[in-house]
């Protein structure tokens, strides 16, 4: 049986995100200012992101990673603070999608 | 040393290609400019193309385009907790493959075809390359593009850059996208072989499914979601408005396993294997979204950058309308150039082009249906109130139920009284 051959239960979505192909850049295309998040109450990046990469740490602060990211833009338009630089990464990097 | 082009053309999505196609067929040399390893390679979208715009430009592109399977069934899902309702309109079967206005695909594939496309008419396709800049000349005129720190210069520039309209806010024509009309669709690919998906879907080969959801897979929640039949696969996903994920107690990165865990869904993916997970971001706001100046000087702005995009409320169409912008785009740029015109009055004529077009004409008739769409009462009422009746209707035991009367009685639970009805009724006539 394949690994990722669908059974009745949730896939966590790095798993999920082992299936996309990425050709990652060594330098984020994301830079958050996380300063600004600090007066953040709704912090709305970690319920969107689809790819799950905005997290808290212990303390509250705001943590995030730029690999996986699938290139969408949502945190970039949904933070209420302008807190993420957003670009893409270099030409012929990131998210390379077979079935989009 | 820079390179001179006759256009250049921000990203090889559906409508930067469709540029070049149109431009080469009409003798120019155009180069696309696009940041994916390849063609298609950044485009994401549901999983339906219609034929019409292909007819009409692309002689032949039945035979060859990359099409999934030919779409003669729609259905329609309605559920709350494990129920379903589903509405299942299986078309006539066409005489000839000619007669399907519709048809399944992956736009990375579709989107590579007409890579090919453009470059058989001579256009120049460069993947890997991504443009940080639009460079302007003395007199203010787009005359050229920065990509990964070269310079190339052109006659006239066009962006096509989609959804993420960062160059656009660069040039100050776009501000931020904002939440109420901006969603992000969440996409999963399952490979299940072509004859199980016939098995499961009871269809032939060609034969495609579009199958949309509202209701408890999404908690109710405005938005939809979607399941299309590819020849050896099922995507399955979810469209959420931005505004939504605030608000609910939803996060978007489970959203599609929502979905495929749901019963309703579960039983088509069961035992697949999964091949891609995959997000982009939509706009759903039509004549909200479109960019009053598609134009400026030695500029076109065309597809989803300009917010060609159309939300029918059961589906959202925009690779027809990027198509149909990028022909007239190369239009107004063949016009411009055969005046010796680059200025912003020359191709303000696009504008007009775009108006009486079929991305005007549809825009302008379904101008009121995004406000309708927001409605709380679609997406977690309606629903409800179904699958009561339907419970009712199709349950039988010593109890004497009528249906009516237990219409009356469900309404009245959700606190909608006649007042309401015959609102939604009228807003209705209006945006549907």
């Amino acid at each position: 049986m394949s690994s990722n051959e669908l059974e009745e239960k949730p896939l966590t979505v790095e798993k999920r995100l082992t299936l996309t192909k990425f050709e990652i850049y060594e330098k984020p295309h994301i830079i958050v200012d996380t300063e600004k998040c600090e007066k953040c109450e709704i912090k709305p990046c970690i319920k969107a992101c689809p790819a799950g990469l905005y997290s808290l740490d212990e303390n509250g602060k705001l943590l995030f990673i730029y690999e996986g990211c699938l290139e969408c833009g949502t945190c970039r338009v949904i933070c209420p603070y302008n807190a993420v630089s957003w670009s893409y990464p270099p030409g012929g990097h990131g998210v390379w999608y077979k079935f989009g | 040393m820079s390179e001179k082009f006759d256009v250049v053309i921000i990203g090889g999505g559906p409508a930067g290609l469709s540029t070049a196609y149109f431009l080469a067929k009409a003798g120019f040399e155009p180069v696309v400019i696009e940041r994916g390893q390849e063609p298609g390679a950044k485009n994401v979208f549901g999983g339906r193309i219609y034929s019409y715009v292909l007819d009409k430009h692309f002689p032949g592109w039945r035979k060859e385009a990359p099409v999934e399977r030919w779409v003669r069934r729609e259905k329609l899902s309605m559920s709350c907790g494990d129920d379903t309702i589903t509405i299942d309109f299986a078309k006539k079967k066409p005489v000839s493959d000619d007669e399907f206005d519709s048809f399944t695909a992956f736009l990375s594939k579709f989107v590579a075809w007409m890579s090919e496309k453009a470059e058989e008419q001579g256009a120049m396709v460069l993947s890997g390359s991504k443009v940080d800049d639009v460079v302007f000349d003395e007199k203010g005129i787009a005359s050229g593009v920065f990509a990964d720190g070269e310079r190339i210069d052109a006659d006239y520039i066009v962006i096509a850059e989609g959804v993420n309209t960062l160059l656009s806010e660069k040039l100050g024509i776009r501000v931020k996208p904002p939440l109420e009309t901006t969603a992000l669709g969440v996409k999963e690919v399952v490979r299940l072989g072509k004859e199980e998906i016939n098995k499961r879907f009871g269809t032939e080969d060609w034969e495609g499914v579009a199958h949309f959801f509202i209701g408890d897979p999404l908690k109710g929640i405005a938005g939809g979601g979607f399941l299309y039949t590819m020849g050896e696969y099922v995507t399955i996903g979810a469209v959420i408005r931005l505004s939504e994920v605030g608000k609910k107690e939803i996060t978007m990165k489970d959203i599609a396993e929502q979905l495929r865990l749901h019963p309703a869904i579960y039983e088509y993916v069961k035992g697949g294997v999964l091949m891609e997970y995959s997000a982009h971001l939509t706009r759903e706001g039509g004549l909200m979204d479109v960019l009053e100046k598609p134009y400026g000087p030695g500029y076109l702005v065309v597809g989803d950058a300009a917010g060609y995009i159309l939300n029918t409320g059961f589906t959202i169409r925009g690779v027809d309308l990027a198509i149909e912008s990028g022909r007239l785009a190369a239009e107004t740029i063949n016009k411009a150039h055969n005046e010796n015109k680059r200025d912003e009055e020359a191709l303000s004529h696009y504008k007009k082009l775009v108006e009486e077009s079929v991305i005007g004409r549809n825009l302008r008739e379904y101008r009121n249906l995004p406000k309708f769409l927001e409605k709380d009462l679609l997406y977690g009422d309606l629903p409800e109130i179904m699958c009561e009746l339907f419970n009712t209707a199709y349950t039988t035991d010593e109890q004497v139920t009528r249906i009516y009367p237990v219409l009356m009685n469900s309404l009245k639970s959700h606190g909608i009284g006649w007042f309401t009805l015959l609102k939604l009724l009228m807003e209705a006539r209006r945006s549907i």
